[in-house]
């Protein structure tokens, strides 16, 4: 196989305070635009990006900010941002020791004291590398996509980390976490069997088990039961995941079309696209009229989905990866296209528009790009991506 | 196993409670009245496309209400809202004082979408007051920048809009201003406005035709409420209020301003182009039902003049501190007095339907004056096992529920003019005979 070539990390969406990609003025970037960081932008290996500031993470070990908070600092092998806490696993003191977890405000620029620091112990380094976690410190030449970021989990999976008190939660020990994402009041967790928990409000329909109940511990998604999923990702109110055969499922709220399903307020919307317009787009998909369902009849709006449903990418598109802002979501493909749908007023979509949309369309910029798209991370209302440049351009 | 999108009930997905609902008792104790939030949603847009004359006299209208400088120009905000969002603030206020209302706009639109989706985490009640300011903040600046431009009607509509969904969602800030920008605002629609389209003179009793005795509920026990004209406050307190018996008091609210004033006419004049929530669905129990948002003039067009296709109800709603015009044409009984609790934090509910709305058989955690501005009413009252009975009063199915049978009720028809006394946790059930306009009042 050939070698993968190095890549970079674009960004479009909400910029409002400065941060990536915004180069301070403006206050939404509508279409990718390459982040500008100092070196290249393959030094950077993961993305954590809150409402108001932008951690990236370099191989070198290095978090940098951008935005409402700035500054930088090394030694860090992960970031994970919120607006309430920055936090961040750096190596412990000496050889042996095990990682820190620090807090810091995010104002602070890592600078002064953390907020609190937690040693975790040799004991999760241990646990971490017998899970293929990479030791601290770690700065190899692979692709983001290959070192598995873990924050808000923490290494060892028995406990993971969360905005508001307490800050370190701890995971009940018959849970084998390898992923657990957290959403504005919900979480979900993928497990080492590809099975996937979720608990916290209903109201919305984020946790998948029919109902708008409350779950105060990890439930298991039965709909899903049996089905292997590689992936999950919340956003604030709903929910993804991908099974490992490139299907997509999706749950939780759709008010602004976030889970790829007929959603009123869009179709209500003055701005929207006439949906007069007619024929194909260039993806192949087809501009839908109206709220139609796969026979013609008119379909419902569906605010709240309670229930995975599966999503077709299309073309029958398979996804490999899926994360998702507030309010929308972003999927990349086998094959190296990025989808994304949902609310899309501060262009975090990547169509070069505001608009909202209730259905998967292919961020062309890529496309016309020639590169490949390998990893989407996405903030509250932006998105961050990695792509590298196809073979043989 | 997964399959296609499939919603139970189908229709629009379930609007349950999910919104935040300002609209709770004033004591704070929220979730036992009618157990539900509020959903809000995108307002509709206003038709009316007229250029608007004296734009400038609004704008120095509105430039008057705001505080001149940044400084004052600002919240007092706990830890509980972020520094990042507190920045946003100050640069808002800053750019508003500056004259740069356009990046104004840009701002206060982050702010109301940021403060939204906190109001939009976890239970309504867990909501921090300091972000329904923040959100009311957002939608201050946003309405006075809509203005900003000598706009058509269209601009000032939805500045209008943009307060009311302030008033809606926000909580009260720099001495209740919005009140003010809605109101000076509201004048200003109302003075360009052409007289209404359509059959205006139309009277609302012309739906009276329409009543269909046929659906007069099958009563269980035929005891009625009992009836007293003016009865002095310690009879009140001593009979009724102590031993918690309901009656339906005469002669107490017949003179209030809005018996005589009160018609569709009266009210779209004055609050019109007023966004307010409305319940879709026959009864908030049903899985179809849900909330939305539209104006008065929108409701009374959809809901009520024209052969509806759905139940439109806007109910349990504080129009009162909404649009204070209207507060002035109803007084509180002086009953409440013999509460214990303070006059501001008496909750005043209106309750405006076409014939044929249901509140379905629930308690609430306060006394409550019902009083009847409009039209018949036709309250039920009996005992069950949750806040919101599970039966169908009309329809009660005593295979399932065998001792509603048995249950004691009290029935009554509560005309215009009349006072209705539901004593605290007791059990009704309401639904309108005709066009109704009812308000009621929560008081301890």
């Amino acid at each position: 196989m050939a070698e993968e070539r190095r890549g970079s990390w674009f960004g479009f969406g909400f910029c409002g305070f400065g941060q990536a990609p915004g180069s301070g003025r403006g206050r939404q970037v509508l279409s990718p635009e390459p982040l500008q960081t100092p070196g290249s932008g393959a030094d950077v290996r993961r993305v954590s990006a809150s409402w108001s500031y932008t951690a990236l993470v370099t191989r070198g070990g290095q978090v940098r900010l951008s935005g409402a908070a700035g500054g930088a600092a090394g030694g860090c092998r992960d970031a994970w941002a919120s607006e309430a806490l920055l936090v961040v696993l750096r190596a412990g003191p000496g050889r042996g020791a095990g990682p820190e977890l620090q807090a810091w405000a995010p104002a602070s620029a890592m600078r002064g004291e953390p907020l609190w620091a937690r040693a975790l112990g040799p004991e999760a380094e241990a646990e971490g590398a017998a899970r293929g976690e990479p030791p601290a410190g770690a700065a190899r030449g692979e692709p983001p996509a290959g070192a598995p970021p873990l924050l808000p989990l923490l290494p060892g999976a028995r406990a993971y980390v969360s905005p508001r008190p307490p800050f370190c939660r701890a995971l009940a020990p018959e849970l084998r976490a390898r992923r657990l994402e957290l959403g504005a009041e919900h979480a979900l967790l993928l497990d080492e069997a590809g099975q996937v928990f979720s608990w916290g409000q209903g109201r919305h329909g984020q946790l998948g088990h029919g109902s708008l109940e409350a779950e105060p511990e990890p439930r298991l998604l039965e709909a899903l039961q049996g089905l292997p999923v590689a992936e999950v990702a919340a956003g604030g109110w709903h929910s993804v995941c991908v099974s490992e055969t490139g299907d997509i499922y999706i749950w939780g709220w759709n008010e602004s079309g976030q889970l790829a399903l007929p959603s009123r307020s869009l179709a209500e919307d003055t701005k929207t696209i006439p949906r007069e317009a007619s024929g194909l787009n260039e993806d192949g998909s087809e501009v839908r009229r109206t709220a139609r369902g796969e026979d013609g009849a008119p379909a419902p709006f569906i605010a709240i989905q309670p229930f995975p449903a599966l999503l077709d990418l299309p073309l029958g598109a398979d996804a490999v990866k899926a994360s998702c802002g507030s309010r929308h979501t972003a999927v990349v493909t086998g094959t190296g296209e990025l989808y994304t749908w949902g609310w899309g007023k501060y262009g975090q979509l990547g169509h070069k528009d505001t608009t909202s949309l209730d259905r998967p369309c292919r961020v062309e910029y890529f496309v016309d790009k020639q590169l490949q798209v390998r990893a989407v991370s996405c903030g509250p209302w932006n998105t961050y991506v990695y792509a590298v440049e196809k073979e043989g351009s | 196993m997964p399959g296609k999108p499939d919603y139970p009930g189908g229709g629009e997905g379930r609007r349950v409670p999910t919104k935040p609902n300002k609209w709770s008792p004033a004591s704070g104790q929220l979730d036992t009245t009618r157990t539900r939030d509020r959903l809000v949603e995108g307002p509709m847009a206003e038709d009316t496309q007229e250029p608007l004359a004296g734009a400038g006299a609004l704008r120095e209208a509105l430039r008057a209400l705001l505080p001149p400088t940044k400084e004052e120009l600002a919240l007092e905000l706990g830890e509980n809202v972020e520094r990042s969002v507190v920045q946003l603030l100050q640069e808002a206020a800053e750019l508003f004082c500056g004259g740069r209302r356009s990046e104004c706009l840009q701002a206060s639109e982050a702010i109301l979408d940021y403060s939204w989706e906190r109001l939009n985490t976890g239970p309504w009640r867990d909501v921090h007051k300091d972000w329904r300011r923040v959100y009311a903040f957002g939608c201050l600046l946003k309405a006075v920048c809509l203005c900003e431009e000598p706009g058509d009607t269209t601009a000032v509509a939805a500045a209008l809009k943009v307060c009311d969904m302030g008033l809606l969602m926000g909580a009260a800030i720099l001495g209740d201003i919005l009140i003010k920008v809605a109101a000076i605002l509201q004048a200003h629609l109302r003075s360009g406005k052409r007289p209404g389209p359509g059959p205006a003179q139309e009277p609302p009793s012309m739906k009276k035709a329409r009543y269909d005795p046929v659906s007069v509920p099958d009563m269980m026990s035929e005891r009625t409420v009992p009836r007293l004209h003016c009865p002095s406050l310690e009879h009140f307190r001593k009979y009724f209020l102590v031993p918690g018996r309901p009656v339906i008091l005469e002669g107490v609210a017949d003179q209030w301003p809005c018996m005589k004033r009160w018609s569709l006419e009266y009210i779209q004049e004055i609050a019109g182009c007023r966004t307010v929530p409305v319940e879709v669905g026959s009864r908030y129990t049903d899985e179809e039902w849900s909330q939305t948002l539209m104006t008065v003039n929108e409701f009374i067009s959809r809901h009520i003049r024209s052969e509806p296709k759905d139940v439109g109800y806007l109910a349990q709603h504080q129009l009162f501190d909404q649009i204070p015009e209207l507060r002035q044409d109803i007084s509180i009984p002086d009953y409440c007095c013999l509460g214990d609790g303070a006059e501001e934090e008496i909750t005043i509910n209106a309750w405006f339907g076409p014939q044929g709305t249901v509140s379905p058989l629930h308690q609430d955690p306060q006394q409550n004056f019902l009083v009847q501005e409009s039209e018949a009413l036709y309250p039920h009252e009996t005992h069950l096992l949750h806040n919101t009975s599970q039966v169908d009063v009309e329809n009660p199915d005593l295979d399932k529920f065998p001792r509603f049978a048995e249950a004691p009720s009290l029935s009554c028809i509560l005309s215009p003019g009349e006072i209705l006394f539901i004593p605290l946790q007791y059990w009704h059930y309401v639904r309108a005979l005709d066009l109704s306009f009812s308000v009621s009042f929560w008081w301890s």
